[in-house]
């Protein structure tokens, strides 16, 4: 009879102790990043997103940088073996090895931010940058015809400068440009791609030629490059535009505003869905205006800078034009390839 | 818009300061092989001698609050590089290509590890702590309409580069060091004959080239920007033996061909915002390289066969 006791008593202390650390087997989470964290832009806020889920439902989180395209490869391959719950493939820049590989890995969660993937384990998040970067265009058009505002010309020339030649900046793009056509029909706008993430020297450099091109203000979706299109504005005294984050205060008193992206909630999002077993895989998410997912900064930091000189009328437009997207008034046109999906 | 106006506005003065300015540290490079190569030591180590000095302008630029104790310590760093790679290539005879492309991935490393090491960031360090290389400004110039827009504002080590490249080949070609240099570089048997010391000239040519690369890499981060980027250096470093190449070691045809690199960098940010495609452009730079070389090359190799008709 004691033995059948101790015996009993044995097994019930090796399998409480199991069954306990099965239930607090925190869930794996790996994302891959196609650049590098410290970019102030959308990688950082990719990660902020991610530091909330650990310490809201205290996940495993692992993140692997990488600034080409053998490395994002490499990277997302050895996640994939490594075995985690969910894989993030944090840029569209990855969607493709994901779409190779995600098959051969059936059992392992996949989410894509900022593109689609189609399959049955990859959850897909993408943003309506068209409508975000429709205000910043029209923000942008409407600056340049400041002139009592130092460091703007008489020309009406506005302009952009990307990291990568991808399809996702092609869709900032076309939101930029009917935004800043629809307030302002005579606007030229200077288009420029770096073909990096990483280099902000290159973007200084494109920046400063728009600039001496007579734009006055050039808005940055680029990454770790964009650092060079804010560097370069406060050097010589004109104006830029900030993505993803807040960059508004990263150059005080040359970044207008910023077209914040929330790339933080779609990470956040998705690895809560695991969390709470919701994760659909094969499906699509699409934040838009509507629901918050893209929108501008409250001008606090250049009305602070400016003063009285703060064209007050440009905040109005914006919101209105805001209002107007959301009721559907004005249809922001997408690139091809982009916008909500059935 | 009509085809002049677009003209206009890419081919306008700046573009002139602009080429300068993205040609300078290539031009710096460019310097940096030519010294070795005088001596007959190819630098490949150029690019991660710059790299090096560019992290190391910044952390002391960063720590001591002065531009100029960086610029200095990016020098020194540079020399030590610089030395080492001497060290194994003349005393202990391993094949300088080896070294140099040894020093470049370690460089590229090692600036990452100190990176999150010291400042716990990745990819880039930038602060309003970093105190930069002053811009040369003459109040006089900002009413003369030409010459104000050309020279004023010009970073210091800009118009040291100009200054650099005449007082090298100065050096090189018009003083007794500089005969010696090449005679190490062309016979060193005849000249160690002569009665010079074949192996403190090499060494010589390499601290002073190490003393340029670190320059190189603190005008990089701290005159071209105010940051320390991973990787900043992005090939300029490669360029610049290409250039020292094209110009055939020689500092001032060696820095025309940087200026070309430069002008197909500048006119190529100009002309990516009248649609033509940014793939093309950005190849521009590496096209100007390649067919650079190819000409130089070809010049070259006619003048080798002129001279030998004339022996024959």
């Amino acid at each position: 009879m004691k033995k059948l006791i101790a015996a009993t008593l044995l097994a019930g202390l090796c399998i409480v102790p199991a069954t306990m650390a099965m239930a607090e087997e925190p869930i794996k989470v790996c994302i891959v990043y196609t650049g590098n964290l410290g970019d102030k832009s959308y990688n950082d806020s990719c990660h902020a997103g991610a530091e909330k889920a650990v310490e809201d439902f205290g996940i495993e989180l692992k993140e692997l940088e990488g600034g080409t395209a053998d490395e994002w490869k490499a990277n997302l391959l050895g996640a994939c073996e490594e075995g985690y719950d969910l894989i993030i493939g944090a840029s569209s820049n990855i969607a493709d090895y994901i779409t190779e590989y995600g098959p051969e890995y059936p059992d392992t969660k996949f989410a894509v931010i900022d593109t689609t993937v189609d399959l049955p384990n990859v959850e897909s998040i993408s943003f309506a940058q068209n409508q975000g970067s429709f205000l910043a265009g029209a923000a942008a058009a409407l600056f340049t015809q400041k002139t009592d505002i130092e460091g703007v010309n008489e020309d009406h020339i506005i302009g952009w400068v990307g990291g990568m030649d991808i399809p996702v900046l092609h869709d900032f793009y076309t939101g930029y440009e009917q935004g800043a056509k629809y307030v302002d029909p005579d606007v030229q706008i200077l288009q420029a791609f770096a073909g990096e993430w990483q280099n902000p020297l290159k973007g200084k450099e494109l920046t400063l030629a728009q600039y001496d091109q007579g734009a006055d203000i050039v808005m940055n979706v680029a990454s770790g490059t964009g650092a060079g299109v804010l560097e370069g504005a406060a050097e010589t005294g004109k104006y830029a535009i900030g993505v993803d984050l807040n960059q508004d205060n990263d150059q005080p008193g040359s970044v207008l505003t910023s077209m914040v992206k929330r790339v933080d909630n779609a990470c956040y999002l998705v690895i809560q869905s695991v969390v709470d077993g919701t994760f659909e895989g094969g499906s699509t998410q699409y934040l838009d205006l509507a629901v918050g997912g893209v929108s501008l900064t409250d001008f606090s930091v250049m009305r602070e800078a400016l003063g009285d000189a703060f064209p007050e009328d440009i905040v109005e437009q914006i919101d209105e034009l805001t209002e107007k997207i959301i009721s559907g008034e004005i249809v922001v046109e997408n690139y091809e390839g982009f916008g909500p999906q059935e | 818009m009509s085809f002049f106006s677009i003209m206009s506005k890419v081919l306008n003065l700046s573009l002139i300061y602009a080429s300068f300015r993205a040609a300078t540290p290539i031009i710096y490079a460019a310097l940096c092989a030519s010294v070795t190569q005088q001596a007959n030591i190819l630098n490949i180590g150029t690019e991660g001698i710059m790299l090096i000095g560019a992290f190391t302008a910044v952390t002391v630029s960063y720590f001591t609050g002065s531009w100029i104790l960086g610029v200095l310590c990016a020098m020194l760093a540079g020399v030590v590089i610089a030395l080492i790679m001497a060290v194994g290539h003349i005393k202990f005879g391993a094949d300088i290509c080896g070294i140099g492309m040894g020093i470049n991935m370690l460089a590229l490393a090692i600036t990452k590890f100190l990176l999150k090491a010291i400042y716990d960031v990745n990819g880039a360090f930038s602060s309003p702590q970093i105190k930069v290389i002053p811009k040369v400004s003459i109040p006089f110039l900002d009413n003369v309409p030409v010459i104000g827009t050309l020279l004023n504002n010009w970073s210091l080590t800009e118009w040291f580069a100009i200054i650099l490249i005449i007082v090298l080949q100065f050096f090189i070609f018009k003083t007794v060091w500089g005969l010696r240099l090449r005679a190490v570089g062309q016979f060193p048997e005849a000249a160690k004959t002569a009665g010079i010391k074949v192996n403190a000239v090499k060494y010589r040519a390499m601290a002073i080239s190490g003393l340029i690369g670190g320059l190189a890499g603190a005008h990089l981060s701290l005159g071209y920007s105010s940051q320390f980027i991973e990787n900043m250096t992005s090939s300029r470093g490669f360029m610049g033996v290409a250039a020292m190449y094209f110009g055939g070691a020689n500092p001032v045809k060696a820095s025309i061909g940087c200026l070309l690199f430069g002008f197909a960098d500048s006119i190529g940010a100009r002309l990516q915002a009248y649609g033509l495609p940014s793939q093309f452009v950005l190849m521009m730079p590496y096209i100007v390289t390649i067919v650079v070389l190819a000409i130089s090359m070809a010049a070259q190799l006619r003048s080798a066969k002129r001279r030998q008709s004339s022996l024959n």
